[in-house]
């Protein structure tokens, strides 16, 4: 049963149209047929948000998001984020706090940190917690996070 | 800065899951659904068929082995099950296909037939006179990985059985006024590394290489040789940047397997686990801790025993080292005239124990600085006098014949009282404090390369994981050639170009290896001002290096000036080499541990009464550790530490059921989030540059594990008056003593 669709995705700022298998998942298609490896694959059951892309400015698990389903879209990843070179703010206060360790984790935070301050630019802690807590951490004990996203969202 | 950060926030990096090699193939394990099982048939036909495959390893396929059965402390886990399993999860098929869809869709196809045999669900029932026995024949090797051989029985489930004694223990008990007996539990517990295990194997004319998350690649090296009878010479091991270990990725997981899979298939081969693979693959052991105390009428600490039992699982992998440093790490910072501590470890039909973040270290402090606590109640003490009555000094000996304690303890605890209660030295608290005894090998070598353009290669095999060690060990080598740190390039492990290191774990690599790429960076100098001695025709005191190249007099040169002058093109590098060993630094190296590695942590808890659900409020922990070589990563080292100690002490708990894993999944175990964590956060570094590593550094990033789960429980017991002396507390393990107390007062 190969069925394919045909989608219009504008990733990263540019449109891509392709035809994929439909049962295609998003995480998939971003790594393997567009090359952006910095959607990391860790739980695979969407309790982790190592994979979280925007989607429309909204962050979403692309582990248990069909690439059909974001036809029509704009996908965002942290490649999209570094504009003429430079970094976003929080991209950039994530090195200056050393938010990162390992790393793996590190695009779905930003990610879902850039959802929270594209509709709040300033949450406050018990909101960056609401926001965040859907990305689990192992390495950093979360405090460097929460300092980074409070100095991106103050700078 | 730390030159991998900028890669992993803007999606550079590349992590072993996403390297690919041509023409590869990808490998789904099939596993064991038995905890003990004779394998009596085993039919991969129909998936041999199926679309995309090319071949299915299984035990028939032993003979493609040198040897079939590898280990650390005893070979006793095969490569791939033959006849026989030992726990649900067990490899027992690798489906090598095409595309990782086609090799998981045919991994369905595999049907084995098992007969089940009776097992040992728990350490009580292995150690049981009648419990079968899951290793027939031991066979331990020595001084392979670990220094030392591990102490089983032969014929029994025991594989390691260790005591720690010192003094008259007996004679201590029957001159006490007071004995204090508990016993406490600790549950197993899942690394649960963002990135779950991944490893490539690919065969070629030059041997096997093997791409792979692994902390310890020189120990993958050596069993792979063994494995495949190979030369070390023609095993190559390489290393991408690592998605968090913890110890899960140490020693040696995966990769016998994914080698023999590709070693079948003719073709390069990627095994990436999922998540619920990678929590059957390795975790930290278990235990149970009884643990005695004797005092007099004084109130003095006489003796202390302990008898610590931990579930190894179904392979031995670095349990007997687990369960040794369990023992040591009993001890506390404490005097204790007379001791007696034993150690035991148990095969059990789970998920095989290994290494993980202080081993042994919060199993054993959890017991120790519970009971500490129990005893200081029952005195009718506050826990801190009790505590400074007995605590050691700078100088003093924590166990006979170590180094003497290189820290004081005092400073720590009341770094840790202070910071939680705000200058109120008897205001409410839990506090826990901790001394370990890092198993470092000091043995570790380093190159550094220095080319004409300027542009300076490192070449290590220490592991970058998250700690940031390729930024120490930038720092160390950009500050010993005079360079600024960005011409200063650290290169991805890789056993073909790196000389022998350990292997990145037990808080070693900046010191250690911090030591190595230190003394290879003055070797790189020497070579280069006699090179341009020779080459300018001048006293090598007149010479020194300058950013971009070296110093004559008052004239600068570049290091393209400087082989243009020695080669006649501008063309060459110099190569620094330097090994550190036990005899290193006048042998100052040679007496173990080489750095007491401490921790001092004191908290404030709420707790909801209806459902018995725990919040930490506020949380602080001490560290002495030399000297920060980066200091927003030594904190977070510190602070990610303490939250997965958080984990420990109130949510993680890998449960198995009669042989079977029933949380060993993402959705069902449950790790530390964001909103578990405070905002009232203190972590203290204590640096007086006093430890033996470069720029007088002490290793660190274990500590901060070991006393979080006491410090909860002793501040769950003295502020709301239960005492939980099993992990994790959860809730409803805190509802039932709160409603116990009630029922009991009422």
């Amino acid at each position: 049963m190969d069925t394919s669709v045909g989608i219009s995705v504008e990733i990263n700022g540019a449109l891509v149209s392709r035809s994929v298998p439909a049962e295609t998942l998003l995480i998939d298609f971003l790594r393997d047929d567009m090359g952006l490896r910095s959607v990391k694959l860790s739980c695979d059951m969407e309790i982790c948000g190592a994979c979280t892309v925007l989607v429309d400015g909204l962050p979403m698990s692309s582990c248990t998001t069909l690439a059909a389903d974001v036809d029509g879209s704009k996908v965002t990843t942290v490649e999209g984020l570094i504009i003429d070179g430079v970094l976003d703010p929080l991209q950039q206060a994530f090195i200056d706090h050393g938010a990162v360790q390992c790393g793996f984790c590190t695009p779905g935070f930003i990610l879902a940190a850039k959802a929270l301050l594209l509709r709040n630019p300033n949450p406050t802690r018990a909101e960056i917690v609401s926001a965040l807590d859907g990305n689990i951490c192992r390495c950093t004990g979360y405090t460097k996070i929460v300092e980074a996203i409070r100095h991106a969202a103050s700078a | 800065m730390r030159p991998d950060l900028l890669e992993k926030v803007s999606g550079k990096a590349e992590f072993i899951s996403d390297v690919s090699i041509d023409g590869m193939a990808y490998g789904k394990v099939v596993r064991s659904t038995e905890p003990h099982a004779r394998i009596i048939g085993m039919d991969v036909s129909r998936a041999e068929q199926a679309n995309g495959v090319v071949c299915v390893l299984t035990g028939a396929d032993s003979g493609l082995l040198t040897q079939t059965d590898w280990g650390l402390f005893y070979e006793d886990r095969p490569v791939i099950a033959r006849d026989r399993v030992r726990y649900v999860g067990e490899p027992v098929a690798v489906v090598v296909a095409d595309t990782q869809a086609r090799a998981e869709a045919a991994s369905r196809l595999v049907v084995v037939e098992y007969e089940q045999l009776s097992i040992c669900a728990t350490p009580e029932q292995a150690l049981a006179g009648d419990a079968p026995v899951l290793h027939e024949d031991f066979r331990p090797i020595s001084d392979f990985y670990f220094k030392g051989t591990a102490r089983g029985q032969a014929g029994t489930n025991v594989f390691q059985d260790y005591l720690l004694e010192r003094g008259d223990v007996d004679s201590a008990e029957r001159s006490a006024q007071r004995i204090f007996e508990h016993s406490y539990s600790f549950p197993g517990i899942a690394h649960f590394a963002m990135e779950p295990h991944c490893a490539i194997a690919r065969f070629d004319h030059a041997g096997l290489t093997i791409w792979s998350g692994a902390q310890s690649p020189t120990a993958v090296q050596k069993v792979l040789a063994r494995v495949f009878g190979l030369p070390i010479a023609r095993v190559r091991v390489i290393v991408p940047y690592v998605g968090g270990g913890f110890g899960g990725k140490a020693s040696v997981k995966i990769e016998p397997l994914v080698a023999a899979a590709a070693r079948k298939a003719g073709r390069p081969v990627k095994v990436l686990l999922s998540a619920e693979e990678s929590m059957l693959t390795c975790r930290r052991l278990a235990a149970i801790i009884t643990i005695r105390t004797a005092i007099d009428a004084e109130g003095a600490i006489l003796s202390r025993t302990g008898d610590i039992v931990m579930d190894g699982g179904a392979y031995a992998d670095t349990g007997p080292a687990v369960a040794l440093k369990s023992a040591h790490r009993l001890v506390g910072p404490y005097r204790l005239p007379n001791l007696r501590i034993r150690a035991r470890a148990v095969y059990t039909n789970t998920v095989p124990g290994a290494a993980f973040r202080s081993i042994g270290g919060p199993q054993a402090v959890w017991a120790t600085e519970s009971h500490m606590d129990e005893i200081a109640a029952e005195l009718g003490e506050d826990p801190v006098d009790f505590r400074s009555r007995h605590l050691l000094q700078r100088g003093d000996e924590v166990i006979d014949n170590l180094r003497p304690l290189d820290v004081d303890p005092t400073v720590m605890m009341d770094a840790a009282v202070e910071a939680t209660t705000k200058g109120h030295n008897h205001a409410s608290r839990g506090l826990a404090l901790a001394v370990t005894d890092p198993g470092i090998l000091p043995v570790a070598g380093a190159i550094v390369r220095v080319h004409a353009d300027g542009s300076v290669e490192v070449r290590s095999m220490s592991v970058e994981i998250g700690q940031g060690v390729r930024g120490v060990l930038q720092r160390i080598v950009a500050e010993t050639l005079s360079q600024p740190p960005e011409v200063i390039h650290i290169l991805d492990p890789d056993t073909a170009g790196a000389p022998y290191d350990w292997g990145t774990g037990a808080s070693r690599s900046s010191m250690i290896m911090g030591l190595a790429v230190e003394k290879a960076a003055g070797d790189a100098v020497s070579k280069l001002l006699a090179l341009a001695s020779e080459a300018f025709e001048l006293e090598t005191t007149a010479i020194s290096l300058a950013p971009g190249g070296l110093k004559l007099g008052d004239k600068t040169v570049s290091f393209g000036d400087l082989f243009h002058a020695a080669h006649g093109i501008d063309s060459g590098d110099v190569t620094g080499q330097a090994s550190i060993t036990p005899r290193s630094l006048d042998g100052k190296l040679a007496q173990a541990p080489l750095f007491w590695e401490t921790a001092a942590a004191a908290c404030t808890v709420s707790v909801d009464p209806d459902t018995g659900v725990v919040a930490l409020d506020t949380y602080a922990g001490v560290a002495d550790i030399g000297r920060a070589l980066n200091r927003s990563a030594a904190e977070g080292q510190e602070e990610g530490a303490a939250v997965q100690g958080l984990g420990h002490a109130l949510f993680e708990n890998l449960v198995f059921d009669d042989g079977q894993p029933m949380t060993a999944m993402p959705l069902l175990y449950r790790v530390p989030r964001l909103s578990d964590v405070p905002a009232d956060w203190t972590t203290v570094l204590i640096e007086n540059g006093d430890g033996l590593g470069p720029m007088g550094a002490k290793g660190m990033g274990e500590g901060g594990i070991l006393g979080m789960a006491p410090a909860i429980a002793n501040a769950l017991a003295r502020d709301h008056g239960v005492r939980l002396r099993d992990l994790p507390m959860t809730p409803e393990r805190v509802w039932t003593a709160l409603s116990a107390r009630k029922w009991h007062a009422s």
